[in-house]
């Protein structure tokens, strides 16, 4: 009786806690894939440098360009991180700069330097899903969103990649309701993410269109952002990339934009 | 017996047989209604092509304009306006409804927590945030969103009203059709909203679809209710509801005939031609009135309704086909205005009234022959009464008498009459305003006076400006490129050692495409240069090396070059716009007026710590070019390409304007006009209205002229109608006396009273002119037969004239003139107008008819009736 009793306790148990143990041992997995992305997609090396060939053709088919160099230091892998945007092209926006340091669990810190306006400014953070440059990408395609604003979870496992979802925290912050990560199964780079809206309807695509290998490091080499609400799209071409240069901190600092540190931009 | 009797007499031979065929015909035609495609857009005013038009939507088009509706939000009750947390957020989740109606472009939307907000955000930094991300909790908070709308001058006066009470929503939809249900649907949406503010709906494109679907409704009732208005009026004076049911029947499948043929052949049922049918439905009955008339008076006596019949058609004959002609040819000329709905409405009105003669001629003798005899039994035991006449034969006949002995009066006044009617046209005003067309109590008239009273104008035109240099600016500018690129390629030759190896490359490639260019006129040296960059550029990635770094370095020069030659980054080119901005506003004309220019000030401000010194252009083309970078680091970066093309060689101006006159309108063009004129641009600005505002204006100017030539050529066409039908010029003129004092009196009345000259009023004067002239012939064909049989003696005669003719044309006037009473309380004004202008004509061409005719002839005798007298044997 009591055996039986215990057995069937023992049962009652097991049902309950199982699925328990189940969803916590997938969601460490899912971790461990947001984890990796994270790194695959934001930290390769210490450093890196790449010339940004940006082009952004609107719903008519018009197109505006813009050159630039991006810096990045890794202050802490997986963690803060310092950028350095310097811009070539359009000439009259040569030696503009645009500063960033990103955060884990607060505002990142942001700067822009004008030389036409010899004005150095903060960009005091409200929301990182403003355009970047007037281009389709969002600031927080540039630097990264941070991993730790969302719920994942694993909505698919095809054979290629390890598809998200990924629910935001705080949904009245973004603009979005949800959006699916595609991430490859082997060099861990988020391919695509398709953003959702409130209603549901998906309105905004970012893709890698190709993959290089440098310095061991898998680099997205050519990325587009499509906007199915306006119909517009931006192409980024990222050339040159070189990663661990020792670059020094000092580099990005309210100091070095108006001096930009010539020996690493092209 | 004359082709004109055979035709009664055939028809009342064989009643059943015509009733069918017409009856076939005419239902063949209204088979085709269902069919109906409607188009209430009165941009369709214009033809596609009009070049104004095609510029409009290609202005559209280029800087993704749409049209919008204006929802206005204003709270009477609180005494921070619509700034308390409450209406905020009902507000917010409005908009959050707003963005999901179908047909409603969300990316556009112009709402508080959809649009970006520059600002101060402590020690040298600024933030980029929408102006109200979520509903304010506090007072204070509600406040703070009121304040900084207000400090931005983008969005004062069109977003926040400027005494800071009241919002406007401004929602861009895809087309303008959707416009009535997007807004029915947003009228529920804000019935379900607990508050104390109050949302009103207005614009143009509301107004217009609005319009539209009122128009069909109201044709659905006033239509019915002005036909049974004249039937019961028609009863009165005929007695016989059978007889009366002929005209009735007559006009009915007069109207819906015309429209079905209208729609068969593909038309659309426009605001023009949705008038068709009220334009048709007296005209119709006028012919079968005269005929009653005729037939009332006669049937006692003859006591046989063929034999009575096929006299009044005898006598009525040659006076209904020409004034079917006339009218029909009053109508016809309308095909020659340049406005597509107008042609296709004067082609079908005169369409129509020459079916209704066909029907008068044939239908309506057949239809007398069925009618059932206890009909004319009543109209036979009519006693004709002498001596113990109804008050109209008494007032009628008097009135002939004094006409005859006091005639010089009637001259006299009708002189003066004459002198103020001119005096009045002089005081008429050419204005038009879509919103006005709903009479003053309709919600859209509300809206559109409470918000042009807290915002900056409801009304939107814009000013498109762009570059257009000549040869001579091309050849000087390509002067200075070639010398600023040799020195360049000289400059940089100690570094770049393989530029002096390129420079014969280069120059035959520039000389080549400035060839190109000069030859086929394009003198855009922007556009040179664009070429310039392109071709560098692939050269640059063809050649490696030292070469490639060369071809480079001259890439940098064209980008440069052109960068700062790009119009609107320009500071002397922006600040010309602001001044041309600051002269419309200091004009009171103008709302308010938006250009690339006030964001370039807004941001530069902000990004100079808010210090009112830099509340202005920045000094250099980088400069504003770095500002514009700044901006365009928001939520939507799109939204600069409302103001300016992304090559910055287009900027659009934004007036808004206060109110939807085309007068007003008119004068801000005039304005603009006048300041180019007066102070030439830096560089060679060329400039175009585009705008529903401006669009109006174009094709109210195309109606006015257009109507005016089509007057003045139907007046001869008339004229000279009428002098082969009298085979007189004399009488000719004669006929066109009564027609031309309505025309002069109506529109005097209408300069007097202060009413402007609009479209419908324009329209109408076709009608005017086909209308007034039928009592006119009616009177005189009848005059002549009548002094035929009077002996020749004109006294004689008139006395004849003032019993059965005149008692025919009394009717008429009251049947018309009363039957339409119900459009004068219709809630569309053009209606309104329709009815007003009816009864005007009849009873002015009536009065001129039967005052002023009279007296003419008994001076004119001699000359008037000589002729005739020679001539009265070939006619019976």
């Amino acid at each position: 009786m009591t055996a039986k009793f215990s057995s069937g306790l023992l049962v009652l148990i097991a049902t309950l806690a199982f699925p328990a143990l189940a969803g916590a041992a997938e969601d460490a997995a899912v971790a461990e894939i947001v984890r990796k992305s994270n790194r695959a997609a934001y930290y390769a090396g210490k450093d890196g440098r790449s010339e940004v060939a940006m082009t952004i053709v609107d719903s008519q088919g018009r197109t505006t360009s813009r050159n630039f160099a991006i810096l990045r230091l890794d202050v802490e892998d997986g963690g803060k991180q310092k950028f350095y945007v310097y811009f070539h092209k359009p000439a009259d926006v040569r030696n503009t700069v645009f500063m960033a340091w990103k955060n884990v669990g607060k505002d990142d810190d942001r700067w822009l330097y004008l030389p036409a306006l010899d004005l150095v400014k903060r960009i005091a953070a409200s929301d990182k899903r403003s355009s970047f440059v007037g281009s389709n990408f969002f600031y927080e395609d540039v630097s990264g969103r941070g991993v730790e604003e969302d719920d994942h979870s694993l909505a698919e496992t095809t054979d290629k990649h390890f598809v998200l979802k990924n629910v935001p925290k705080r949904p009245g912050d973004v603009e979005f309701s949800h959006y699916l990560l595609w991430v490859d199964r082997v060099t861990y780079l988020p391919m695509k993410a398709e953003y959702h809206d409130k209603n549901g309807k998906k309105y905004r695509l970012v893709e890698a269109l190709e993959v290089k290998e440098i310095q061991g490091h898998p680099t997205v080499t050519r990325a587009r952002v499509d906007d199915l609400n306006s119909n517009g799209h931006t192409i980024s071409e990222f050339i040159d990339v070189r990663y661990d240069l020792g670059l020094d901190e000092s580099i990005f600092s309210e100091r070095y934009l108006r001096r930009p540190p010539r020996e690493w931009l092209k | 017996m004359n082709f004109r009797r055979a035709i009664t007499v055939y028809c009342a031979d064989r009643p059943w047989r015509t009733i069918i065929a017409t009856s076939v015909l005419c239902f063949a035609l209204i088979a085709q209604i269902p069919k109906i495609k409607i188009d209430t857009d009165p941009e369709n005013m214009l033809s596609e092509s009009e070049p104004v038009r095609t510029f409009h939507n290609q202005v559209k088009k280029e800087f993704s304009l749409h049209d919008m509706i204006v929802m206005g939000v204003v709270n009477d009750r609180d005494p921070d306006g619509v700034f308390n947390p409450r209406t905020l957020k009902n507000i917010y989740l409005l908009t959050q409804k707003i963005e999901r109606i179908d047909g409603v472009i969300p990316i556009d939307l112009l709402a508080p927590s959809k649009v970006d907000d520059i600002r101060q955000a402590g020690l040298g930094a600024v933030r980029f945030e929408w102006l109200m991300p979520e509903p304010p909790e506090t007072r204070a908070e509600a406040l703070r969103v009121r304040d900084r709308a207000l400090d931005n001058p983008v969005l004062k006066g069109a977003l926040v009203s400027e005494d800071g009470k009241a919002l406007c929503l401004y929602i861009p939809i895809r087309s303008k059709d959707l416009s009535y249900k997007i807004a029915s649907r947003l009228r529920d949406e804000t019935r379900a909203l607990a508050g104390d503010e109050e949302y009103h709906i207005t614009g143009l494109p509301v107004a217009e679809d609005t319009f539209g679907v009122e128009m069909f409704k109201e044709m659905a009732v006033s239509a019915p209710m002005a036909g049974v208005l004249i039937f019961l009026i028609m009863l009165f004076f005929f007695r016989s509801f059978a007889l009366v049911a002929a005209p009735m029947v007559l006009a009915t499948l007069t109207a819906l005939a015309t429209m079905g043929l209208l729609i068969g052949t593909g038309h659309t049922v426009h605001i023009m031609s949705s008038m068709i049918p009220i334009f048709l439905m007296p005209i119709a009955v006028v012919d079968s009135v005269h005929i009653l008339s005729e037939f009332f008076d006669r049937y006692p006596a003859v006591q046989n309704r063929k034999e009575t019949i096929v006299k009044v058609m005898d006598e009525l004959f040659d006076s209904m086909l020409y004034t079917s002609l006339t009218s029909a040819a009053g109508f016809g000329s309308l095909a020659m205005t340049p406005i597509p709905p107008v042609t296709v409405f004067g082609v079908f009105v005169a369409f129509g009234i020459m079916l209704a003669w066909v029907l008068t001629i044939t239908f309506v003798p057949a239809f007398v022959m069925v009618i059932g005899e206890s009909s004319f039994q009543r109209l036979a035991s009519r006693k004709l009464p002498e001596g113990k006449s109804p008050v109209l034969d008494k007032g009628l006949r008097a009135l002939g008498f004094w006409t005859h002995d006091k005639a010089k009066y009637s001259l006299i006044a009708s002189a003066i009459v004459m002198v103020l009617s001119v005096v009045g046209i002089h005081a008429i005003h050419i204005n038009d305003n879509p919103v006005k067309w709903f009479e003053e109590q309709h919600p859209i008239r509300v809206a559109d006076r409470v918000l042009n009273r807290h915002f900056a104008g409801t009304y939107m035109a814009y000013l498109v400006l762009q570059e257009n240099p000549g040869e001579a600016d091309f050849k000087k500018s390509l002067a200075e490129t070639r010398k600023d690129l040799e020195r360049r390629v000289d400059e940089l030759a100690p570094d770049v050692p393989a530029l002096p190896e390129i420079r014969p490359r280069l120059s035959e490639i520039l000389e080549a495409e400035a060839g190109t260019q000069l030859q086929k006129g394009d003198w855009s040296i922007l556009a040179l240069l664009k070429t310039m960059e392109r071709k560098t550029a692939g050269e640059a990635e063809k050649n490696p090396g030292g070469l490639g770094r060369a071809w480079d370095e001259t890439n940098i020069f064209f980008n440069e070059r052109k960068v700062a030659l790009q119009t609107f980054k320009r500071p002397d080119v922006l600040r010309y716009l602001e001044s041309l901005e600051t002269h419309l506003q200091a004009s009171g004309r103008v709302g308010k007026s938006t250009s690339l220019v006030d964001v370039v000030k807004k941001v530069h401000y902000e990004l100079m710590e808010g210090n009112k010194e830099y509340d202005a252009v920045p000094q250099t083309a980088a400069g504003v070019a770095q500002t514009l970078l700044s901006y365009q680091n928001s939520h939507d970066p799109d939204d600069l390409w409302h103001l300016t093309t992304p090559d910055y060689e287009k900027a659009s101006l934004w007036i808004q304007l206060k109110s939807g006159d085309n007068k007003d309108m008119e004068s801000v063009a005039e304005l603009t006009g006048r300041y180019f004129r007066d102070n030439p641009p830096p560089a060679p600005l060329s400039f175009q209205w585009a705008g529903l505002a401006y669009l109006n204006v174009v094709w109210q100017d195309k109606m006015v002229w257009g109507m005016l030539r089509s007057l003045m050529g139907s007046f001869v066409m008339v004229f000279v109608m009428m002098a082969f039908l009298f085979r007189s010029a004399l009488w000719g003129l004669l006929c066109m006396v009564p027609l031309t004092a309505t025309i002069a009196l109506i529109y005097g009345l209408i300069g007097f009273a202060g009413k402007d000259y609009d479209m419908p009023i324009a329209v109408l004067s076709a009608m005017t002119l086909g209308m007034s002239v039928d009592f006119a012939i009616h009177f005189l064909q009848r005059s002549r037969t009548v002094y035929a049989r009077s002996g020749n003696d004109w006294k004689t005669a008139q006395g004849e004239m003032f019993e059965e003719p005149a008692r025919a044309i009394s009717k008429n006037i009251l049947v018309i003139a009363l039957g339409f009473t119900p459009l004068l309380v219709a809630p569309l004004v053009p209606y309104q107008t329709v009815g007003f202008f009816l009864a005007s004509i009849m009873a002015v061409s009536g009065a001129a008819t039967l005052v002023l005719l009279p007296a003419l002839m008994r001076y004119l005798e001699p000359w008037l009736f000589r002729k005739f007298a020679l001539k009265k044997g070939d006619r019976p």
